[in-house]
């Protein structure tokens, strides 16, 4: 694919968005919307810069701690069960933190910062 | 609409002209105006609430019983605006008039700015006052409120369920959580009249202090714990972690003054149950917001987002139930 590549590309939209959009919106309604559109880019940029490899450390990590191969989808799904019926696999709390971690990373990771 | 306000008004407050009707935003479910009425040389600041023509969400109230509790609350001196008339027929959809308050209700800004700094110091206190007038009306006065089938807990689990299943995408973090709460049942205490929604978010503020507790569509008769620990939820500190109640205070003189004005005997570790619970909730509350944007019902950047965000409530929910041992 040509260049702009797709974090180029969101990065511009975003700098358009900061730099021009928001300077001249005098509604609160609007900036807060517009704040809030700047923090779905981010989340969109951290996806692509560490989407791939988030997503392979957690296909590692479920293989690991259900003993089973599949899509990610799947084995949470199966995980998810489990621990609703009360089997849950040995490990799984550790499992857990690592995985909300994970979408963290993406989804703001400036939260995690807030625990001791 | 201007007609039919007037119309009412005049019976309530004399000959006059609605001078301003505004529609303000947000409410999805229900519409809020700002309404100015104007008699001879007085001006009265008003607050219409309107039914939206969308979906009424599954546990809100319809305006003619919200207005009724918003009633009985005055009534039993608790700090709320004042509510004039009930109209069944605001063309074509019911809604109720108060008065409208001068105050803040934005949870961020009652936090951080310096100017509710004294605000911040009585509000644990003004909090639990509040809540403990609540929870003191007596059960009789609130017949019209459909009994709970259940212990409000057991309701409150399958409620959450509910919600989860669908969802149709897995969350192993909040069935962690539920099965958790399944497994530590909390002891059973006697109904209450429950706000529902009791947090800083949905208190006014000015600099003196509480002003007055909005927001009653989610009232109910359920556990007193409810309204205590859901101003704890870490969400509702909004972003002021260290102070465990609501960003404002602590704990415990906010949980003193609650007992000892109701004879009630609760610790702080008995909240734990229901701070748990409320981050499960707040979590799900965000992912069914983001399904509201998703499925075309409310396109919403902001709606969207949340459906990201719920993984801030799945740590907490975690990061509880670790220091919980």
């Amino acid at each position: 694919m040509d260049r702009p590549t797709l974090d180029e590309l969101l990065e511009a939209v975003a700098e358009f968005l900061e730099r021009e959009v928001l300077p001249a919106l005098t509604d609160p309604r609007l900036r807060f919307q517009t704040l809030v559109a700047l923090n779905a880019l981010g989340i969109a940029r951290r996806q692509v810069a560490l989407g791939e490899d988030l997503e392979a450390e957690e296909r590692r990590a479920l293989t690991e701690l259900l003993g089973e191969e599949g899509e990610v989808d799947a084995l949470l799904t199966s995980l998810a069960l489990r621990i609703r019926q009360g089997h849950a696999p040995p490990g799984t709390f550790a499992y857990l933190k690592a995985h909300v971690v994970r979408k963290l990373k993406v989804a703001n990771p400036k939260y995690l910062e807030r625990y001791p | 609409m201007k007609e039919v306000l007037e119309a009412t008004l005049r019976d309530l407050l004399g000959p006059g002209e609605v001078v301003r009707l505004q529609r303000l935003p947000g409410g999805a479910s229900k519409e809020a105006w700002a309404v100015d009425y104007r008699t001879g040389d007085a001006l009265h600041p008003l607050f219409l609430r309107r039914a939206a023509g969308g979906v009424i969400y599954r546990g809100t109230l319809s305006l003619a019983t919200e207005f009724r509790i918003l009633k009985l609350a005055q009534a039993h001196a608790v700090r709320v605006p004042e509510p004039l008339a009930y109209l069944p027929d605001m063309e074509g959809r019911e809604a109720f008039l108060m008065r409208r308050l001068e105050g803040e209700s934005i949870g961020t800004r009652v936090v951080r700015r310096p100017e509710y700094a004294k605000a911040r110091e009585q509000l644990p206190l003004a909090m639990a006052e509040e809540l403990a007038k609540i929870h003191t009306i007596p059960l009789e006065k609130v017949s019209f409120l459909p009994a709970p089938e259940a212990h409000p807990w057991r309701t409150a689990l399958e409620t959450a369920y509910e919600d989860l299943d669908a969802l149709e995408e897995p969350h192993p973090a909040l069935e962690w959580g539920l099965r958790w709460l399944q497994d530590h049942p909390p002891r059973e205490r006697p109904l209450v009249l429950v706000h529902g929604d009791f947090r800083v978010g949905n208190l006014l503020v000015d600099e003196e202090g509480l002003v007055a507790v909005l927001d009653w569509e989610f009232a109910h008769l359920g556990d007193p714990r409810e309204d205590l620990a859901w101003p704890l939820v870490r969400a509702w500190r909004f972003g002021e972690d260290a102070k465990r109640l609501g960003g404002v205070g602590e704990v415990g003189p906010f949980l003193e003054r609650y007992n000892a004005l109701t004879g009630q005997d609760f610790g702080e570790k008995e909240l734990f149950w229901w701070e748990v619970l409320g981050n499960v909730r707040w979590g799900l509350g965000a992912l069914k917001q983001a399904r509201r944007h998703l499925n075309g019902e409310e396109r919403s950047v902001e709606l969207a987002v949340l459906g990201r965000l719920a993984a801030e409530m799945e740590y907490e929910v975690l990061y509880l139930l670790e220091s919980y041992g």
